[in-house]
């Protein structure tokens, strides 16, 4: 069974009496352990594309089933417990809170957790995802003493946390230098295949884009297969 | 693991000022509360214990002598003024009058172990009494025998000090005081008061003077069930032209008036404090909601549920309305003591509030401090639960 269908999706905006198609009739289907990636223009509605996929807003038409099951039917807190635990984000911006410190933003979404277990194991995980981006001297950091590219990789790091089983990664190599960027690259890969988690992935880069299994271009709103 | 307590702390943290402002406004509120309440509670009290406290429909005095005998009830100063003894019958034989009782003021006395400030001596009649009797019965369940006396709650200070059962020298005659009364709100606080069986002692001992035999200071009359006591009054200045007849309501009315408003004043006050709270809680929450939209919005895309975000921010309403209300009661207190000491329409009013008046005021104060901060933040916090976590990585 795959992971993620998206069943002839559509998502319309209102912009005063004008509506506009951010995503047109996309169907698409990923199977488990799938490393795929989305390239398009700015404003072709590839981030419209994950939103939807991710349970963060409802499709105007059309059903996004994961693991077989309707997610558009679900309630709030369904969808924040499908969040929580089934996906991880990796957002355009690092997009950490200010007041915790690298291993704090890390251990969040853990608090949200239903049923969180009370053991100290998150804090070991937290500290070897910090390690795994190269941030091992930053756990105690808070994001104001971080540069633009260490806060992306905490980022990157806590959209792990909860053992996701699909990552929906918006440009997320997007303010890392070259050689940062392939570390990351390495360390999608390496999850990938060690742990099976699945990727959807948006990126400009079409280097990123060659090293994943499956390409797809979006273009004003349409997502087809390359 | 950051908890949503920690979470809630550090944000409060963040930005003391704001903090500080909020708990401030909070505190002033509550304080005003505190404050207010006693005052009203005290003023209740002391109108209806005054008023329980002179047990008569009708005060009767010399003609003229209305100011002395207010001055004497409601100042605590210390007066004497006398009207001839055969008043007494004709009084009881006036129209609509059912029992009259008669009491004696006379001034100064001295203790036999270190001096006290000069106070009245109210000589009463223990067998037409209805005034300080009611009193005696909880306090000494016996009527006083020669030679004893009981003290008006100001007169027993040095009792309070431990000179329990201390004899006094009163106009040549040893005293000794057996009780106390409770705190009347009326001079005759400063009282000490003796049975008119000891009159006779005391004319002839020469000490007071300006005491002529004979004389009473002021009757106290009980009207018939049913009888209106102004149309008493009324009858009673007509036919014995030597007096002045009060009906209880009107003494002191003027004073009781200005504290009633006082009170509706603290009432306006609170409210208006309220309000000015409810609104700076609401427009501060709104701007923290706005400053704080995409933290939500990234919490909401981690996981975080409405009821997580409620949550935090209800710990932060909860911390700051709770901290705010405990000072405002602390402040509240306080100002409420120096107030009790330093001005003096306050130091004439009978009832000290007991324990569990002041408990009762410190919840209400409390409840009211944090409910009011809770109402005002409830708006932008259930905006801001209710945020899309879509917003956030829009907003990049």
């Amino acid at each position: 069974m795959d992971q993620i269908v998206l069943d002839n999706i559509s998502r319309d905006y209102r912009v005063g009496s004008t509506s506009i198609a951010a995503v047109k009739n996309a169907s698409l289907a990923i199977g488990k352990g799938a490393f795929v990636s989305i390239v398009g223009h700015s404003g072709s509605g590839k981030t419209t594309l994950l939103s939807l996929i991710g349970g963060m807003m409802t499709p105007s038409s059309g059903r996004v089933l994961f693991n077989g099951t309707d997610i558009t039917t679900w309630n709030s807190d369904l969808l924040s417990e499908y969040r929580c635990e089934r996906i991880g984000f990796m957002f355009q911006s690092a997009s950490l809170l200010p007041i915790l410190t690298a291993k704090e933003n890390l251990l969040l979404p853990v608090a949200f957790r239903t049923n969180h277990p009370a053991d100290d194991g998150h804090a070991r995980r937290a500290e070897e995802l910090l390690h795994a981006v190269g941030l091992s001297d930053k756990v105690n950091a808070y994001p104001a003493h971080l540069s633009g590219g260490q806060q992306r990789r905490v980022a990157i790091a806590r959209s792990f946390m909860n053992n996701p089983e699909l990552i929906l990664a918006d440009e997320p190599t997007g303010d890392l230098d070259e050689e940062t960027e392939n570390e990351m690259m390495q360390f999608f890969l390496r999850m990938n295949q060690e742990h099976g988690t699945t990727f959807i992935m948006v990126t400009h880069n079409s280097d990123l884009a060659r090293q994943t299994q499956k390409h797809y271009r979006m273009d004003r709103g349409v997502i087809s297969a390359i | 693991m950051p908890t949503l307590f920690s979470f809630a702390f550090k944000n409060i943290k963040r930005k003391p000022l704001r903090t500080g402002i909020l708990m401030f406004a909070i505190a002033l509120l509550a304080s005003a509360l505190v404050f207010s309440l006693s005052f009203v509670q005290r003023v209740n009290g002391s109108i209806r214990k005054s008023s329980e406290r002179l047990g008569a429909d009708l005060l009767v005095v010399p003609t003229n002598a209305r100011s002395a005998a207010e001055e004497v009830l409601l100042e605590n100063k210390i007066k004497s003024f006398y009207m001839d003894r055969t008043l007494l019958d004709r009084l009881r034989a006036v129209k609509g009058v059912d029992r009259v009782t008669e009491q004696i003021y006379l001034v100064t006395m001295s203790t036999m172990c270190c001096s006290v400030p000069e106070a009245l001596v109210v000589a009463f009649n223990q067998d037409t009494d209805f005034i300080i009797k009611p009193w005696l019965r909880e306090k000494l369940a016996r009527p006083l025998v020669r030679g004893e006396a009981v003290a008006g709650d100001e007169s027993s200070f040095n009792i309070r000090l431990g000179l329990v059962e201390v004899d006094s020298m009163l106009f040549g005659n040893v005293f000794r005081i057996v009780s106390t009364l409770d705190k009347t709100g009326t001079g005759l606080d400063n009282a000490v008061f003796i049975g008119m069986e000891n009159m006779e002692a005391i004319y002839a001992s020469g000490k007071a003077k300006n005491v002529p035999p004979g004389k009473v200071s002021v009757a106290f009359v009980k009207v018939k069930p049913g009888v209106d006591p102004a149309a008493v009054a009324m009858e009673i200045e007509n036919t014995i032209i030597e007096v002045d007849a009060m009906a209880r309501k009107d003494i002191g009315k003027n004073i009781i008036a200005t504290l009633k408003d006082m009170s509706r004043i603290f009432t306006m006050t609170i409210v208006l404090a309220a309000v000015m709270a409810f609104f700076l809680v609401w427009a501060i929450f709104t701007a923290i909601a706005n400053e704080r939209a995409k933290e939500v919005g990234i919490m909401r895309a981690l996981g975080a549920k409405e009821r997580h975000i409620f949550r935090i921010f209800l710990i932060e309403v909860l911390v700051i309305g709770i901290a705010g209300s405990l000072l405002g009661i602390a402040a509240g207190t306080g100002l409420s003591a120096i107030f009790a000491k330093t001005f003096s329409i306050v130091k004439q009013l009978s009832t000290e509030l007991s324990l569990l008046d002041r408990s009762v005021i410190a919840v209400i104060s409390f409840a009211g401090g944090t409910s009011i901060c809770l109402l005002g933040a409830l708006g932008p916090i259930q905006r801001l639960k209710k945020m899309e976590p879509l917003m956030v990585i829009k907003a990049e």
